[in-house]
């Protein structure tokens, strides 16, 4: 569904890269997550495949059309959601969704049904301009879903909503996935990502790390971790995380057995963040 | 179809928004003003001092034919006042200068002659009638009004020398002269070659009636150019135009609809102006078609000169120079003797001239037809400029 080999972007003249020589792929009805910190390159990484951003660098084909030549007409099988709630705040929820409807030459969905997806039913006749931040949100989520896409970008679904609407947001993604989406999907959030995706890119300062799914991901990182809670000499008690794979924790971690009280000792499965940490060496924040 | 949508929606934010009714209100506050506070015909304040250079009974005589002919009224005499000045006059037949200088200030009593228009009854212009032509060049030259120094000659005839500024156009010294001394044919040729409209008491504009050009300019050029990148930059800031890119509607599908919406706003505060104040005068079969065409230019203009800049702070600058410029050419309308060659380049001023002549149902219909195309053309240009442009930019 989607192919992207040595793309770089750039937003100046400065030859500093936001996105530095990114490949991947993404399976028809797969669900594939770009998790990396704030400045990573995520957005830009969408931008350019949802044709926002002018393709400068590398092959791109999205949705069976490649993005060198501009076709608009490959966005009948598009829907974006971005990370700002960008709706019209002078019309309706309703007119939001009818206006962008016409917009497309395929068919969309029920404007009513999408709303009541959302949780936005009873709203649809108030203007966006009088919504919360995440009901704004929700609306240009469910506009995102209007032509019934077959890919789907989803740029921070879940950033900056309560876990309630969270919670409603992942439903209705998941249920999406059941029925064949293929989605395209930005977090910094590591339990979005666990949650929802078929595989995780990790991406740091515009490059990918690894791709893998977040089953092998703590099946190989996993369990590898000993956390150890052990008497100090002053009678104060010590907490440490050690890594099974590496030889210096090991040594420490035998030395600490040997040597001191232990208090508590137990393996631990390791979050998609310790991971991610390991592997870049950055936090997700 | 996909424009017909865009308009739509254009139209309902436009509805529910600030700008459309400030265009509404700002013609409907002119519109009451025009009807309630101006005259249609005001009295007329021009001045012109006048020496007759013969002897009092000549000059009594000549006055009583006027008055029984009804174009002069005789009036209260009025005490003037003159400073001490020094000027130099330029006799243009003799091409000849003299220099004067008065070192005393002067006071004298003049007789008055208000010369009527027959027409309305009322008031044109006040003749001061002064003794001394020294007196007649000192106050022309401090006022700055035309002064006459009219002599009968032998044959019969009066015979006038104009005092004049300098600064007037050869229209109005073309026209002074056809008024008095020559015929008009003899200026004929003169005449056409300028292209003179017609500045003459039959075409003219009431007093009312002459702030509809320029309110109609002024909708399409200003207000078209303004607004449209008030609304451009509104959907920026929400970030709608985003989403817009992201379906198969094209840019120019966004862009024309919003000149449409531009269209439309300018099209209902003209009306609210011109049909009450005009009533069944105006060509309006070719009015409407011009209004639409200018303001989709102005409206294109806009669109592109939005797209060299991020937000309306940045605009301001180049917004605010280009709105002055479409101004100027009012000055060249309100002060009929000021015409400069340059002032003719700026796009508001044969707009200008058409909605004038549009408006007196006197139109020259193939050149209003020419700037009409001219319009379209260069608006579709400027529209296709601005398309290419944001196709790069206006999703950044
Ligand atoms: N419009 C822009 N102009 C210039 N630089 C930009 C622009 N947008 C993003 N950048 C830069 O590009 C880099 C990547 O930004 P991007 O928005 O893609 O990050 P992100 O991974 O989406 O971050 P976040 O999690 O905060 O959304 C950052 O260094 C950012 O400063
Ligand atoms: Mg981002």
């Amino acid at each position: 569904m989607v192919s992207v080999r040595n793309l770089s972007h750039s937003y100046g003249n400065d030859g500093r890269l936001a996105v530095d020589d990114v490949s991947f792929d993404i399976g028809k009805g797969e669900t594939f997550g770009f998790l990396g910190p704030s400045g990573a390159g995520k957005s830009t990484t969408q931008g350019v495949l949802t044709g926002l951003l002018r393709l400068q660098k590398g092959e791109v084909t999205v949705a069976g059309y490649d993005l060198r030549t501009v076709r608009k007409e490959r966005f009948n099988k598009i829907g974006v959601s971005f990370e700002q709630a960008n709706v019209y705040s002078k019309l309706t929820a309703l007119e939001n969704l009818r206006f962008y409807a016409d917009l497309f030459d395929a068919p969309t969905r029920d404007p009513h049904e999408l709303l009541e997806l959302v949780g936005l039913a009873g709203r649809e006749n108030d203007r966006a301009g009088s919504f919360s931040k995440g009901m704004k949100h929700r609306l240009a989520f469910a506009r995102s879903m209007l032509n019934y896409p077959e890919l789907w970008f989803l740029d921070e679904p879940t950033t900056g909503l309560d876990p309630a609407i969270a919670a409603v947001i992942k439903g209705v993604i998941k249920a999406e996935q059941a029925k064949g989406t293929t989605t395209f999907l930005t977090t910094h959030n590591m339990y979005i990502a666990d949650e929802l995706c078929d595989r995780v890119a990790f991406i740091v300062d515009g490059s990918i790390k690894l791709v893998d799914t977040p089953r092998n991901l703590k099946q190989r990182y996993g369990k590898k971790l000993v956390e150890v809670e052990y008497l100090r000499d002053d009678g104060s008690i010590a907490k440490e995380t050690l890594r099974t794979v590496d030889e210096g924790d090991r040594e420490r971690l035998a030395g600490i057995v040997r040597s001191r009280d232990i208090v508590t000792m137990h393996s631990k499965e390791a979050t998609l963040e310790e991971i991610f940490i390991q592997i870049t060496g950055r936090g997700l924040d | 179809m996909k424009l017909a949508s865009a308009y739509r929606k254009e139209m309902t934010i436009a509805f529910r928004g600030f700008y459309f009714y400030v265009e509404i209100v700002i013609a409907l506050i002119l519109l009451a003003v025009l009807l309630l506070a101006v005259d249609e015909y005001p009295e007329g304040r021009e001045k012109e001092y006048a020496f007759y250079d013969a002897s009092p009974a000549v000059v009594d005589a000549v006055f009583a034919e006027l008055i029984e002919e009804g174009t002069l009224v005789p009036g209260e005499p009025e005490e003037l006042t003159m400073k001490p000045a020094s000027f130099e006059v330029a006799d243009e037949a003799a091409g000849t200068s003299a220099r004067y200088s008065f070192d005393e200030p002067r006071a004298v009593s003049a007789r008055t002659m208000l010369e009527m228009d027959r027409s309305t009854g009322r008031k044109k212009k006040t003749i001061y009638l002064l003794d001394s032509e020294d007196d007649l060049l000192r106050l022309s030259f401090s006022s700055g009004d035309v002064g006459a120094v009219i002599r009968p000659g032998d044959d019969g005839r009066l015979y006038y020398r104009y005092i004049l500024q300098g600064y007037e156009t050869e229209r109005v010294s073309n026209l002074l002269y056809a008024l008095h001394a020559g015929s008009l044919d003899e200026l004929g040729d003169a005449m056409d070659r300028q292209a003179v409209r017609s500045l003459g008491p039959v075409d003219r504009l009431d007093a009312r009636e002459s702030a509809v050009p320029l309110f109609v300019t002024f909708a399409g050029s200003l207000m078209g150019f303004f607004i449209v990148m008030a609304y451009l930059y509104l959907d920026k800031n929400e970030g709608a135009i985003k989403a817009i890119a992201v379906t198969p509607a094209t840019v120019r599908t966004y862009l024309l609809s919003k000149t449409l919406v531009i269209m439309s706003t300018v099209l209902a505060s003209s009306s609210v102006i011109v049909i009450p104040v005009m009533g069944a005068k105006p060509d309006y079969l070719l009015f409407y078609p011009f209004l639409l065409a200018t303001t989709f230019a102005f409206a294109a203009l806009g669109l592109f000169v939005a797209s060299f800049f991020d937000s309306m702070d940045d605009a301001f600058g180049a917004l605010y120079a280009i709105m002055i410029a479409f101004m100027l050419p009012a000055f060249s309308y309100l002060i009929g003797s000021f015409d400069p060659v340059w002032l003719r380049f700026f796009p508001t001023y044969p707009v200008l001239q058409v909605f004038k002549a549009v408006m007196l149902g006197k139109t020259d219909v193939p050149y209003a037809l020419a700037v009409l195309a001219a319009f379209l053309v260069g608006g579709a240009a400027i529209l296709l400029a601005a398309e290419a442009r944001f196709k790069k930019t206006l999703t950044v």
